[in-house]
C-alpha cells in the first residue's frame, strides 16, 4: 500500500503540473480538494484520466469521483480494490 | 441603427431559415445516438450534416467540384451565400466586412490534412470563405468559445458603428470532429440522450453542426425600416473573473451583460428570452440566478439545443436568427426535451410553443473562459410605437456613438523568443542552457501563481505579459472590476495546445483524452485567465487574424473604448504561441478621464 501511495502521490504531481511539489509535500490522508492540495474540478477529471491510463479502473462520472478522490489514501485503496492493470 | 438585411441557418434539420423555423415548430430535431461517431470508442447523441445534402447545396453555388473546401467551409459558404443573395449586396465591394466565428474550425485537420499545412488555422478558413465572394478585406475571425457567434454580432456592428463598413457578414459555423467530441466526452460534459435543457434530471448538454449568417447594416435611426426587420439593439460582453471552464454560481458576468443591454430600455415588450440552455448542470442553474437576478425570472426563457444541439460558434447566430423567426411570426418557441424544469431559482421555461405580442428579446450565452454575452434584439413593426421613455442616446448606451476617448498607455511588454521586454527596457534575457523559457520568465521575475504550470503555453506567455504590464499600477486586485477589459489576437488560436490535445487521442492504443489539456484548445481561455489573476470582468474577446497590421491594436483598443464607454482600462494586445515561437506584444491602455 505504502509504495502505491507514493506511486499515486508521484503521479498527481506530475498529471496535474504541481510545480515544485514532492511527494513528501503531500500528506496522503489529508483532502485533494478544497483545503488540501486546492484542485478544481478539471483536475479531477484529469485524476479519472489516471485511473484509467494507468490502473485501468473507469469512473463514469465526476460525482464518483468525489468519493474516490478524498485522499491519496482513500485513492490507493479503492485503487488496489479494483485495479485491471 | 444596426439592423439585419438577410440571414441564414443550414443545420442537419434544413437549409434556410425559415425552413429550420418550420422544421422546430413541428417538433423535429436531427440528433440521434451514435454508437462509434468519427470512430471513438464512447457513445454520443449528435446532430450531424448529411454530406450529400451538404455537398448538393455546395454544388449549386460552385460548379468547380466540393473537394477544395473542408465540410466547416462549405457549410459557412452556403450559409453567406445565402444571407448575402437575401441581403442583395455586392460582397465583392470594400465596404463589407467578413466575420467568421468558429471555436475550432478544420481542428479535425490535426489528425489527416489532405490540403495545405496552413488550413488548420483559422484565419486561413476565414480567408477562403471571404475570397469565395471576390472580398478584398482580411476577414476576422471571433473565436470566444461558446459566446463567439453573440460576439461576432457584436463585433460586427462595433465595426459598422467606427471602422467606416456599410456591410458585415457575421458568419458562425462549426463542424463536429474526433477532436471536439471526445474533448466534451473527457469533461463527462455530455449526454448519451437527447438533452434537456434547465429540467431537473438534466444530464449534459448534445452537440450539433450547423451554419448561420447574417447580413448587417447601419443607417441612421429615423430610417424606414420594412416590418419585421431585426434590429441588434445591443450587445455586451463580461467575464466571470471566476473560473476557466466552470460558470460563475452569482451569475455575475452574465448578469453584467443582460443589465448593460437593457440599460436605457423599456424590456415591457420583452416577449422572451433565448437562452443558452445547454443542459449542464451549472450552466442551466448560473443562467436561472442571472435571470432572476435581473428581475426577468417571470419572461418566458426557452433554449434551442433540443433541436440542434449546441452547435458552438455557430450557436450565437442560429440562435438570434431562429429566435427573430419566431417573433415575426408572434411565436415563443418550446424547449424540447425539457419535462420537469428545475434549477436553483426557478424559470417561466417555455413548455409549449405559445402565442406573443412582444417584439424584442434577449439572447444569452456563456462559453468557456468565463465569458458571457447578451444582445437586445427587436423585430421592428412600423405601426408600433416601442414606448421607450429613454432617449436616443440612452437608447445606444451599448453601441454609443461617442468621441474617441483620450487614451493613454500605463505600459508595454514584448516577449518573444530570446528577451522579455517591459516598457522599452530588457528585463529577462534567455539563458544559454534554458529548457522552458516560459517558466524561465515565471521565476525570473518572482511570480507567485502556481495556476500557472497547468496553463497551455498561450496562456502562460500572455499571463507573463499581463503580470508585468501590471506589477507597477496601483489598482484594486482584490474585487472584480467591470469597468476593465482584456482584448487579444493572434494568428495561430490555440493550435499550440490543439496539438497536444491531438497527441492524447490519436492513437487508439493510447487514447486518454485529456480535459486539462482541452480546456485549453479555445484560444479566449487566455483572456480568462488574465481576467481570473487581475479580476476584470469587463468584455474578454480574442480574434484570430492572419497578421497584424500596423493599425489594428490602436483601432481594437479605440474600438473597445468607444463600444463600452465604462472602461477605464484595456489589457489589449497580440499573443500568439505556435511552433515554439513565442510573440507577445501587449500593452495597458488607460481612458484618461479616468
Amino acid at each position: 500500500m505504502e509504495e502505491l501511495i507514493l506511486e499515486l502521490k508521484e503521479g498527481i504531481i506530475d498529471v496535474l503540473n504541481l510545480e515544485g511539489m514532492t511527494p513528501a509535500d503531500i500528506d496522503e490522508n489529508a483532502p485533494l480538494f478544497g483545503e488540501g492540495l486546492g484542485l478544481d474540478s478539471i483536475d479531477a477529471l484529469e485524476l479519472i484520466v489516471l485511473m484509467d491510463k494507468n490502473y485501468g479502473i473507469k469512473l463514469a462520472n465526476a460525482e464518483q469521483g468525489k468519493e474516490i478522490f478524498k485522499s491519496v489514501r482513500v485513492m490507493a485503496e479503492y485503487i488496489q480494490a479494483n485495479r485491471t492493470k | 441603427m444596426i439592423y439585419s438585411i438577410g440571414d441564414s441557418i443550414i443545420s442537419p434539420l434544413a437549409m434556410t431559415s425559415h425552413g429550420n423555423f418550420e422544421a422546430v415548430l413541428r417538433g423535429e430535431s436531427r440528433l440521434q445516438y451514435y454508437e462509434h461517431a468519427f470512430g471513438l470508442p464512447e457513445p454520443s447523441f449528435l446532430s450531424l450534416f448529411d454530406e450529400e445534402r451538404l455537398d448538393q447545396a455546395f454544388s449549386a453555388l460552385w460548379d468547380c467540384g466540393t473537394a477544395g473546401y473542408t465540410r466547416m467551409e462549405k457549410a459557412a459558404i452556403i450559409a453567406a451565400s445565402q444571407a448575402i443573395r437575401e441581403a442583395n449586396i455586392a460582397a465583392d465591394r470594400d465596404n463589407v466586412i467578413f466575420i467568421l466565428s468558429t471555436t475550432k474550425g478544420n481542428v479535425d485537420l490535426l489528425e489527416n490534412n489532405p490540403y495545405e499545412p496552413e488550413r488548420v488555422y483559422l484565419w486561413r478558413s476565414a480567408q477562403l470563405i471571404a475570397e469565395f465572394f471576390d472580398n478584398p478585406n482580411t476577414p476576422v475571425v471571433v473565436s470566444n468559445a461558446c459566446i463567439s457567434g453573440c460576439a461576432a454580432q457584436i463585433t460586427a456592428a462595433n465595426l459598422l458603428r467606427h471602422d467606416g463598413y456599410k456591410y458585415a457578414v457575421v458568419i458562425g459555423a462549426e463542424t463536429l470532429s474526433k477532436f471536439i467530441v471526445s474533448g466534451f466526452q473527457s469533461f463527462k460534459a455530455l449526454s448519451k440522450e437527447r438533452c434537456k435543457p434547465f429540467d431537473a434530471n438534466r444530464c449534459g448538454l448534445n452537440l450539433g453542426e450547423a451554419a448561420a449568417a447574417i447580413v448587417y447594416t447601419i443607417d441612421e435611426d429615423d430610417i424606414l425600416l420594412p416590418d419585421n426587420t431585426m434590429i441588434l439593439r445591443a450587445g455586451a460582453i463580461n467575464n466571470d473573473a471566476n473560473h476557466i471552464s466552470g460558470p460563475s454560481r452569482t451569475g455575475e458576468g452574465l448578469l453584467r451583460s443582460i443589465r448593460k443591454v437593457s440599460d436605457g430600455h423599456d424590456l415591457s415588450r420583452l416577449a422572451f428570452i433565448n437562452a443558452h440552455g445547454t443542459a449542464t448542470l451549472y450552466n442551466d442553474d448560473m443562467e436561472s440566478v442571472a435571470v432572476n437576478r435581473a428581475g426577468l425570472q417571470d419572461t418566458p426563457v426557452n433554449s434551442m439545443k433540443g433541436y440542434f444541439g449546441h452547435t458552438l460558434g455557430a450557436a450565437g447566430v442560429l440562435e438570434t436568427i431562429l429566435s427573430h423567426q419566431a417573433i415575426k411570426h408572434h411565436t415563443i418557441l418550446k424547449t424540447l426535451g425539457t419535462e420537469q424544469p428545475g434549477t436553483t431559482q426557478s424559470l417561466n421555461v417555455s413548455l409549449q410553443t405559445q402565442p406573443t405580442n412582444g417584439n424584442t428579446f434577449l439572447k444569452l450565452i456563456s462559453g468557456f473562459g468565463g465569458s458571457n454575452a447578451a444582445l437586445l434584439m427587436e423585430n421592428h413593426i412600423s405601426n408600433i410605437t416601442t414606448n421607450d421613455s429613454s432617449s436616443t442616446e440612452t437608447r445606444l448606451a451599448a453601441f454609443p456613438q461617442q468621441e474617441k476617448p483620450t487614451i493613454s498607455v500605463i505600459s508595454e511588454c514584448q516577449i518573444n523568443d530570446d528577451t522579455v521586454v517591459l516598457n522599452g527596457k530588457t528585463i529577462v534575457t534567455r539563458g544559454a542552457q534554458c529548457d522552458s523559457w516560459l517558466a524561465d520568465i515565471y521565476h525570473a521575475i518572482g511570480m507567485q501563481y502556481p495556476k500557472f504550470f497547468k496553463m497551455d503555453n498561450l496562456c502562460k506567455a500572455g499571463t507573463l505579459a499581463a503580470e508585468l504590464l501590471l506589477k507597477d499600477v496601483n489598482f484594486d486586485r482584490e474585487t472584480v472590476k467591470p469597468d476593465w477589459a482584456v482584448v487579444l489576437m493572434n494568428q495561430a488560436s490555440s493550435l499550440d495546445d490543439d496539438r497536444h490535445y491531438q497527441a492524447t487521442i490519436q492513437d487508439a492504443d493510447s487514447y486518454y483524452p485529456s480535459p486539462a489539456i482541452f480546456v485549453y484548445t479555445l484560444a479566449n481561455i487566455v483572456t480568462g485567465e488574465i481576467a481570473i489573476r487581475h479580476k476584470i470582468g469587463g468584455e474578454s474577446s480574442f480574434y484570430v487574424l492572419p497578421a497584424l497590421p500596423p493599425d489594428l491594436m490602436q483601432k481594437t483598443m479605440n474600438q473597445c473604448f468607444a463600444a463600452n464607454p465604462e472602461l477605464t482600462h484595456i489589457i489589449c494586445g497580440w499573443v500568439d504561441y505556435d511552433e515554439g515561437k513565442c510573440d507577445v506584444r501587449m500593452f495597458l491602455y488607460q481612458s484618461v478621464e479616468s
